[in-house]
């Protein structure tokens, strides 16, 4: 029986997203992720989603509601869209959710890239939205 | 000889000529031939089933949406239009940290609210980039942000309409100050130059 690690993985960007996107969510300071027409979509039903689906793969892009996570070599990078509570200063929890990212991704055995974030809404929490 | 895959009639003409033209009396030709009133004859019935259909499903209530789908709808359209006009706030080796410039007016709106005898209206949000901005330079009335980190310097151009009888600038005095301390406060980066334009009085 051979000595040598198993080669595979089974880390994929669908995985990396959803792993992102909670870490995210538990951030203080995160109201939520912001929904994109994509996520729409796949709450509607797979049937909608059949012909824009793009499964996560170990070298590719996924993407789901204000989560993009792309695995290329070996290096895991991410890109969200948050809302932020008002009563939190936005810069800081950005801060925040970069390093709970890298945390996170640093746990699968991937190496963490840019984490990128984009602040899209800053409210009151279960305030209303001003536009 | 030119072969197609329309369906033609032995007439020569095509059901889809016919198609087209459903809606509108029978031509000239149309009248005397044979084969185009049998076309016609049954594709006015499938026009009228097709229009029925239509009409049924406007009206069907299992094909209305549920409540939340508008909700969701909205909600999208929303991010959508924050994901238009970004402002670099960070860049570093780990990621960048952009906010949407609807983010930053929304911002500007809230401290606005806090104001009695304010309406905000447009708010527009300009961008400098840090290197640019020189020392002791800020706005005419030489109130500036309380600089915070070192990030670009933004340039807020909000509009408001006032409450009659209300001392003008007082009042912008006391709202470039509530802004000022908002956007540190929210965002962590200094609000830089605030201008203030009252274009209106509304009543109360």
């Amino acid at each position: 029986m051979s000595e040598a690690p198993l080669q595979g993985s089974i880390i994929t960007s669908q995985l990396i997203a959803s792993l992102a996107a909670r870490t995210t969510l538990e951030t203080p300071g995160v109201l939520r992720l912001e929904p994109t027409v994509q996520g729409f979509l796949a709450r509607l039903g797979p049937a909608a989603l059949r012909h824009l689906r793009n499964p996560g793969s170990q070298n590719g892009t996924y993407r789901h509601d204000g989560v993009t996570a792309t695995i290329s070599n070996g290096t895991a990078r991410v890109h969200l869209d948050i809302a932020t509570d008002i009563a939190f200063t936005a810069l800081d929890v950005a801060e925040t959710v970069q390093r709970r990212v890298r945390e996170s991704i640093s746990h699968t055995g991937l190496t963490p890239g840019a984490i990128d974030i984009t602040i899209l809404a800053i409210e009151h929490h279960r305030g209303p939205t001003i536009m | 000889m030119a072969l197609d895959d329309v369906p033609r009639l032995g007439c020569g003409r095509s059901i889809d000529s016919i198609w087209a033209t459903i809606e509108r009396p029978p031509t000239a030709h149309e009248e005397q031939c044979d084969h185009c009133q049998t076309a016609r004859t049954r594709l006015e019935r499938l026009s009228e089933e097709t229009r029925a259909l239509r009409e049924s499903d406007v009206h069907d209530p299992a094909l209305k949406p549920g409540p939340g789908i508008k909700d969701a709808i909205m909600d999208v359209a929303r991010a959508e239009v924050r994901r238009g006009s970004r402002i670099l706030l960070r860049s570093a080796d780990n990621g960048t940290t952009e906010i949407s410039e609807q983010a930053l007016s929304s911002l500007v709106r809230f401290a606005a609210a806090a104001i009695p005898g304010v309406h905000s209206r447009r708010c527009r949000i300009e961008i400098r980039p840090a290197a640019s901005s020189i020392a002791g330079e800020d706005d005419p009335s030489g109130t500036a942000g309380n600089a915070t980190t070192a990030g670009p310097r933004l340039i807020v151009n909000l509009r408001v309409a006032a409450a009659p009888g209300i001392d003008i600038p007082l009042m912008a005095e006391v709202l470039r100050h509530e802004i000022s301390n908002a956007i540190p406060a929210g965002v962590g980066i200094g609000a830089g130059t605030v201008n203030i334009t009252v274009e209106d009085l509304y009543d109360v």
